[in-house]
Parts: C-alpha cells; sequence; structure tokens
C-alpha cells in the first residue's frame, strides 16, 4: 500500500527467480496473479488520489497489454527522466555557445547558477565551490520534479517514496564519500566516534558511536520522507479541492468545475520551492559537517 | 472497536497533534527569526537560511505523522 509499485516490483523480482530457477509454470503464475493483482492495488493506490496526469490519460485508452501495465508501473520514473532529458536540453542549449554578451537563455541560466552557487558557497565556504554542481543539480532537479505536479498533466516523481528515497541515498552516499576522502579512514572513524581527546570522551566512545551511526543512517530517511510527504501532501490537497469543484456543480451537470484549487496551486509553488531548498540546504549541511573543520568538529548531531 | 474504525477515528487526530506540536515549534523559530531580522537588517540572510533549516527540521514531525497515515490508511476498508 505504501508503494504498489515497489512491491511490484518485488513480486516481478521473485517472479523472475523463479523463472531463472526453471519453475516457469510457477513463475508464470506470480506473475499472472501478479496481473490480477494490480487491478486490486490499483484500486487500493486509488485511496492515494493524484490528479491525472498524461501517461494515466494515454493508458485509460489502452488496451490491457504488458505496455499498459508497464507505463502504469513504471509512471513516476517516466516523469523523472524526461524531467532530467528537459534539463539536460536546456543546459546544453545554453552552455553550447557562449558569448561574451550573453543572450536570454544563456542569461537566464547564468543568474540561475550564480545564485546556487553563492548560496552554497556562503555555507560551505571557499572550498565548498567543488560540491556546487552536485547539489546545484540536486536544487533545480527536485524544484523542476516538484513542480512538474502543479501543472496541469504534470506528475512530480517526488510524490512517489521510489524517487526521493533514491535522492537520498545518492545524497549519502556522496557525503560519506566525502567524509572518508577529506578525513581519511582514522579520521572518519574518529568523526564518528564523536572526535574524543580527553580520556572522558574516549570513554564514552562505546556510548556515542551507536548514536552517531543512527544519527547518519536518521538522515537520509528523515531527507527522503520529508520530500515525499511534503510533496504528496500537496498533490492530494490540489485533487482534493479540484474534486470539489467538480462536485459542487455536479447537480447541473456541468463538463467544468470552480476552480477551488486555484489558491491552492500558489501554496505549491511555495512548497515546491521550499521543499527543494531545504532538501539542498541540508545535504550542504551534512557535507558540511563532514568536511574536516576544528570548528566545525564539535557543532550539533 | 474494530480496527478500521479505531483507525479511521485515530489517524486524524494523531496528525492534528502532530500538526499542533509542529505549530509551536515555528511560533518559537520564525517569531524568533523575525525578530532577529527586525534587530539586524543586514543579517537577514544567514538568518533567513538558519531559519529555513530550523523550519524544514520542525516541519518533518508532522511529515512523519503524515506519512504515517499514509502507511495505515490501506487498513481502512
Amino acid at each position: 500500500m505504501f508503494s504498489p509499485s515497489l512491491t511490484r516490483m518485488f513480486d516481478g523480482l521473485a517472479a523472475m527467480r523463479l523463472a531463472a530457477e526453471g519453475h516457469a509454470d510457477s513463475a508464470h503464475a506470480v506473475v499472472s496473479h501478479d496481473a490480477s493483482h494490480a487491478a486490486a492495488a490499483h484500486a487500493e493506490e486509488h485511496a492515494v488520489h493524484e490528479l491525472p496526469n498524461w501517461i494515466t490519460l494515454i493508458t485509460k485508452f489502452m488496451q490491457d497489454s504488458p505496455a499498459k501495465e508497464f507505463l502504469h508501473q513504471w509512471e513516476g520514473m517516466i516523469w523523472a527522466l524526461a524531467i532530467a532529458t528537459l534539463i539536460i536540453v536546456i543546459a546544453r542549449l545554453a552552455a553550447r555557445n557562449p558569448q561574451m554578451v550573453p543572450g536570454r537563455l544563456q542569461n537566464i541560466v547564468e543568474m540561475v547558477v550564480e545564485g546556487l552557487s553563492n548560496f552554497i558557497v556562503g555555507v560551505l565556504g571557499p572550498e565548498g565551490r567543488r560540491y556546487v554542481p552536485f547539489l546545484g543539480t540536486l536544487f533545480i532537479y527536485i524544484l523542476s520534479m516538484n513542480l512538474a505536479g502543479v501543472f496541469p498533466l504534470g506528475k512530480s516523481p517526488t510524490a512517489s517514496p521510489n524517487t526521493t528515497v533514491a535522492l537520498a541515498l545518492c545524497v549519502f552516499v556522496y557525503v560519506h564519500f566525502i567524509g572518508l576522502t577529506r578525513n581519511g579512514p582514522v579520521g572518519y572513524m574518529k568523526h564518528l566516534a564523536g572526535n574524543p581527546r580527553s580520556p572522558v570522551e574516549w570513554a564514552f566512545v562505546p556510548l556515542m558511536l551507536p548514536i552517531h551511526v543512527i544519527g547518519e543512517i536518521a538522515r537520509p530517511v528523515s531527507l527522503s520522507l520529508r520530500l515525499f510527504g511534503n510533496v504528496t501532501g500537496e498533490d492530494v490537497l490540489l485533487f482534493a479541492f479540484c474534486s470539489l469543484g467538480v462536485t459542487t456543480l455536479a447537480f447541473v451537470d456541468s463538463p467544468v468545475g470552480i476552480p477551488f484549487q486555484v489558491p491552492f496551486i500558489l501554496l505549491a509553488f511555495m512548497t515546491s520551492f521550499i521543499q527543494a531548498l531545504v532538501f539542498t540546504l541540508l545535504s550542504t549541511i551534512y557535507i558540511l559537517l563532514w568536511l574536516p573543520h576544528d570548528e566545525h568538529a564539535e557543532e550539533h548531531h | 472497536m474494530d480496527t478500521s474504525s479505531a483507525l479511521s477515528l485515530a489517524l486524524p487526530i494523531g496528525l492534528g497533534l502532530a500538526a499542533i506540536g509542529s505549530g509551536i515549534g515555528f511560533q518559537g523559530a520564525i517569531g524568533k527569526a523575525m525578530e532577529a531580522i527586525g534587530r539586524q537588517p543586514e543579517a537577514s540572510g544567514k538568518i533567513q537560511t538558519a531559519m529555513i533549516i530550523g523550519a524544514g527540521l520542525i516541519e518533518a514531525l508532522t511529515i512523519y505523522a503524515f506519512v504515517t497515515v499514509f502507511l495505515l490508511m490501506g487498513k481502512i476498508q
């Protein structure tokens, strides 16, 4: 229920394993069970309502086929890839032929990049410039994904836990890679043990180490759940007010409803921006906490 | 009381309580940040950055409750 596509993916994996083991029949049984299950999961999925998007519109007019099942299952993924492609194309177009006096597109992109760069360097200090590409991409990508759900016939890939967990895992791996390479393995372990100096601090290492490890694991969990919860809440809110607008005019058989959702679209623009900012900013802070700075070493965890 | 009626009673109440807690947290965080900006408008950039981090952390608590509601919503028949 939490993530029908995830559970379906696991069912699919089980089917694949069975097929690999030569139990073709039972694999088939799992797959067909999966298909009948998909209808139930579909109904269940509609407990979490979302506005229709291009892909649901296309699948509505399709015959039952593997392609339809595929489109339905990988909806969020397709949107995420499409948005990534769009961003790549825009960035390529802007950087293709850089001018000293920038054109319109180059000007806009430069403004965004410079703003992000200044923002991140402001938090991390001058040596933070090397982390700008990752963090800036994170911000632009998440913002675009959040905003995709606000526009008509769009879907936020971030309204699915699969996307947000993937993003948070990327941040987790990157942050720990930075921690390992910048501090060295010994410094890394020392950091995890809370940088003990005095004998009393060394005595507390068995207590501090698990606390820090749990804290590190809690970070991607909270990052992903925050983004997922906010964007899902935003989409469900828009759906609720759209359907309210339609049902209030249902008694006159009006083809269109009252646009009750308009004020909430403005709210959704704001949450989209703030959540992208919070995700990026927290990732920046996590990197900052792992950088070998004495003044940051003892700070909040 | 069976599971589904217990859940349909408890989930909105739990979410509401979590929202009250976050509201109290926001009152402290944003109120103090606004005071600080009023006292030192030239430091508003740094204060806003710190405030947004804090707001994100506070808000996450309600979001946890919200995610729990989503998790358990399937159990309501």
